[in-house]
């Protein structure tokens, strides 16, 4: 098959993928040229990163072609699809924990570790990150978990590279490093795709974009052709756009307070103090690694504390346990739903009920679960075929609402919830903004988790701000996401000087 | 000394075999002979090879409890394709073959069709010893030339053929896992598959191989054993698959996956054998081996279960070290950190 043009290392056509009922990419077609660096965006669940593992070869397209450097992926595989000369780093860093940093970089190469340490080195300098070669990879942090796949981009010296949200867990110099990095390459004839949430960053890298949203592209073509504008309204068309200001500034905190967390410190974090009160959505931004879900679990009592204490509604919650937590009202929504939140192969309503099992009766009632279950379907508008499908089945949106549901069957006076919309897709994602406001307004205080700064600006009342395991600072409703960004990521940047 | 015998479970292996031959060799003087290290190193081939090909699947994070059974099959091809007349070279060919074949089926099971590697290989377990005694009609295959036994006789320095033999596989496993690209592919594709296939790891070829490879030291073990027994019962290599995987646990093979190393397999299985032959010396009745075995082995585990719960608990204090850090820990102060390291080590010893 020919390309259309020399130049072009990638050709895209037509690519659907689904899985079970769902389309994740309908028809999707898109391109990369050599020396260039292309921004792909949309919001969560937009099909981005299926797209990037199709064109790696890690998912295999149900129709469409993929052709890389004039040779069309037959039969996708990773292997082949690196033997062209493309690699992806994944937005999470995949680590063989058991093995040095340095066996980490260079695995699946041709020459062995020894051989190519003086070019990672040489790389690791040119990043101006610093990263302990021979330390046991199951020890490194999140960013530098980050690091260690960007290095096994760079090392490769591919032709086209793919990167997966690099920056999240990166600081704004060692963006720097890294753009500066890209830009070199580019000059070279890499392709480069990016893709990022953050426009800024994007306007300052790239020459094209793409804007997926549901599986399909929806806005193509030269950066400078488009506004911020009309890139933004691109990605979240589908979302009923009630504005942000409008929805938030409506109920300052007004209740008493309900949650007061007293100089906590545990593992990840310290010296933390905060007071949320009823019908308060409080956000708690800050970047991978800055301690939130550490906290989350240490007020849940799934971690032990070191120091401090808790009260809710005046009383002193000691000796925390998750169930007597729950029992308290405090209950916690876990970050990732499939390791932690579901029992993967257990019927939906099992699921909704799971929370409550220590107070179940010796003789189970199952009929009166599954009734439980059928009002929070309705109420939740959760797709699923029947309350005895297992979790495993539905689509990541409908599991979340399953996980809400069991949190909610606990009736909670404190609810938090840790990145309740990751890999989420839209329609769903609004659905939950929509319950959780509700929740609010009944009087639920919410202490809300999340890395999408702009999901935290969406729905917080007030926005708390976490970095390197410390309470940074604190911002009112309608605070800009570069406000929190600057929050977030000051402390670390502190950390390097 | 306490960091390189935790960190390093090769070392402390080693350390404790030595103890235990000491200690043994001064209740029972005359233990520590040439001699009985000769008897050892004979008694302990067979569960070697079991052992060295087991290791081989663990390490990609799979298990095989096949491998009794495909023992007993290679060696029931081989004794009767020697009572057939065929010659010993092509008859040992043929019983690696046959041993290969059958770790091929295992491993088409669990990589080519995701079968469960315990639910696949107790399945084969059933397979191979039915085939087995299918092939030998339920009879005992006796009076095997004297070609293959001679193979285990003394070549004069204690050790036979045999011995070479497992030497020489010992010494290719440990260069293939520590000195080439696709030995290190095998730990790569045990310690995280999703990682190495992103790689570019074919890990279903690896998972396959290792398979294969279990399959060719089983049925090496088979003709260890019939070389050494002289005659090949229907039970041959019965639960030698579990003793097998015990030995890799003790040997530091970590059934997580992606750990582990030949040079442990080999003193684990020494070690093991030793205690055996020791019980002898001791003059302790033999029905008591299996719970003293047992229980030597339980105690060896849970003691290095507590050194790597107080390793990890290092660690994770050393990831958190900021927690420990106190007011002026921005900069995560590699001082303060050390410090609550040994504090935490020392409330943990």
């Amino acid at each position: 098959m020919a390309s259309d043009d020399a130049h072009t290392l990638i050709q895209v056509r037509d690519v659907w993928k689904r899985y079970g009922p769902v389309s994740v990419l309908k028809g999707v077609s898109i391109c990369l040229r050599a020396g260039q660096i292309h921004a792909l965006l949309g919001g969560n669940g937009a099909g981005k990163s299926t797209l990037m593992k199709v064109i790696a070869g890690l998912v295999s397209p149900n129709d469409g072609t993929v052709v890389i450097g004039g040779e069309r992926l037959e039969r996708p595989s990773a292997a082949k699809a690196q033997r062209l000369g493309l690699y992806l780093v994944p937005q999470e860093a995949h680590i063989f924990g058991n093995q040095t940093v340095l066996e980490n970089i260079c695995m699946g190469l041709a020459k062995s570790p020894s051989q190519l340490r003086s070019r990672v080195i040489e790389l690791i300098k040119q990043l101006s990150v610093s990263l302990d070669l021979d330390a046991q990879a199951a020890t490194l942090e999140i960013a530098d978990r980050q690091i260690v796949e960007i290095l096994r981009g760079l090392v490769r010296q591919a032709r086209v590279l793919i990167l997966d949200e690099p920056t999240s867990a990166l600081t704004p110099h060692e963006v720097e490093a890294l753009f500066a990095r890209m830009r070199a390459l580019a000059a070279k004839g890499v392709g480069i795709f990016f893709i990022s949430h953050k426009l800024r960053e994007i306007r300052e890298i790239c020459h094209d974009i793409s804007v997926l949203r549901d599986g399909a592209i929806v806005l193509s073509g030269a950066l400078g052709d488009y506004g911020d504008d009309q890139i933004v309204t691109a990605m979240t068309r589908a979302g009923t756009g009630a504005s942000p200001a409008a929805s938030t500034a409506v109920n300052a905190a007004k209740g008493e307070a309900r949650l007061v967390i007293d100089n906590l410190s545990g593992e990840g974090f310290r010296s933390v103090s905060l007071s949320l009160s009823g019908g308060e959505i409080a956000g708690l931004a800050g970047v991978v690694g800055a301690g939130r879900t550490e906290l989350a679990e240490t007020v849940f009592g799934l971690r032990r504390a070191h120091g401090g204490s808790i009260s809710l509604d005046g009383k002193v919650l000691d000796k925390r346990a998750p169930a007597r937590c729950v029992d308290a009202g405090l209950v916690y929504l876990p970050e990732d739903r499939q390791q932690y939140g579901l029992f993967l192969d257990a019927p939906l309503y099992w699921n909704a009920s799971s929370y409550l099992m220590h107070k179940l009766p010796f003789m189970l009632s199952p009929k009166r679960e599954r009734e439980a279950f059928s009002r929070f379907r309705d109420a939740m508008d959760i797709k699923c075929e029947s309350a005895e499908q297992p979790a495993r089945r539905l689509s990541g949106g409908n599991q979340q609402k399953v996980l809400l549901a069991k949190c909610l069957a606990a009736k909670p006076k404190v609810l938090i919830l840790d990145e309740p919309t990751r890999g989420v897709d839209v329609a769903a994602r609004n659905d939950i903004y929509a319950l959780v406001r509700t929740l609010a307004a009944e009087g639920v205080a919410i202490l809300l988790i999340s890395s999408d700064f702009d999901e935290i600006v969406h729905l917080s009342d007030r926005i708390l701000v976490m970095a390197f395991g410390e309470l940074e600072g604190t911002l009112p409703a309608g605070s800009s996401v570069d406000a929190i960004g600057k929050l977030a990521f000051g402390a670390r940047e502190h950390a390097h000087v | 000394m306490f960091e390189l015998f935790a960190r390093n479970r090769v070392a402390s292996l080693f350390a404790i075999t030595i103890l235990t031959f000491g200690i043994i060799g001064a209740a029972a003087p005359g233990f520590l002979s040439g001699n009985t290290i000769a008897v050892v190193m004979a008694n302990s081939l067979v569960l070697m090879l079991i052992s060295f090909g087991t290791m081989l699947v663990i390490i990609t994070r799979n298990i095989d409890v096949s491998s009794g059974s495909v023992l007993g099959l290679s060696a029931a091809v081989l004794g009767l394709a020697l009572n057939a007349g065929i010659s010993l070279p092509l008859a040992i060919g043929l019983c690696v073959l046959v041993g290969a074949a059958a770790g091929a089926l295992n491993g088409a099971l669990v990589a080519g069709l995701g079968v469960p590697s315990i639910v696949a290989t107790l399945g084969t377990l059933g397979l191979y010893r039915g085939l087995m005694l299918t092939l030998t009609g339920g009879r005992w295959i006796e009076a095997l030339p004297q070609s293959i036994k001679s193979l285990a006789s003394n070549l004069g320095w204690g050790g036979s053929v045999l011995t070479i033999i497992v030497l020489l596989v010992f010494a290719g496993l440990w260069f293939f896992l520590r000195r080439t690209r696709s030995g290190g592919y095998f730990f790569a594709v045990g310690d995280n598959r999703e990682a190495a296939r992103h790689l570019g790891i074919p890990a279903r070829w690896i998972e396959f191989s290792a398979f294969v490879g279990a399959g060719a030291c089983a049925a090496l073990a088979g003709v260890v054993f019939a070389a050494q027994i002289g005659f090949i019962p229907n039970q041959a290599g019965n639960g030698i698959e579990l003793k097998a995987i015990a030995a890799n646990v003790l040997g530091g093979v970590s059934l997580l996956g992606g750990v582990g190393s030949a040079v442990g397999v080999f003193i684990s299985v020494i070690f093991l054998t030793a205690i055996d032959s020791a019980l002898v010396f001791l003059r302790i009745p033999a029905f008591w081996n299996d719970f003293i075995a047992g229980a030597i082995l339980l105690s060896v585990l849970m003691l290095d279960g507590r050194i790597r719960l107080a390793l990890d608990k290092r660690i994770r204090a050393k990831r958190y070290a900021i927690g420990h850090g106190g007011q002026n820990a921005k900069p995560a102060s590699k001082e303060k950190a050390a410090e609550s390291l040994h504090v935490s080590s020392e409330a943990t010893r």
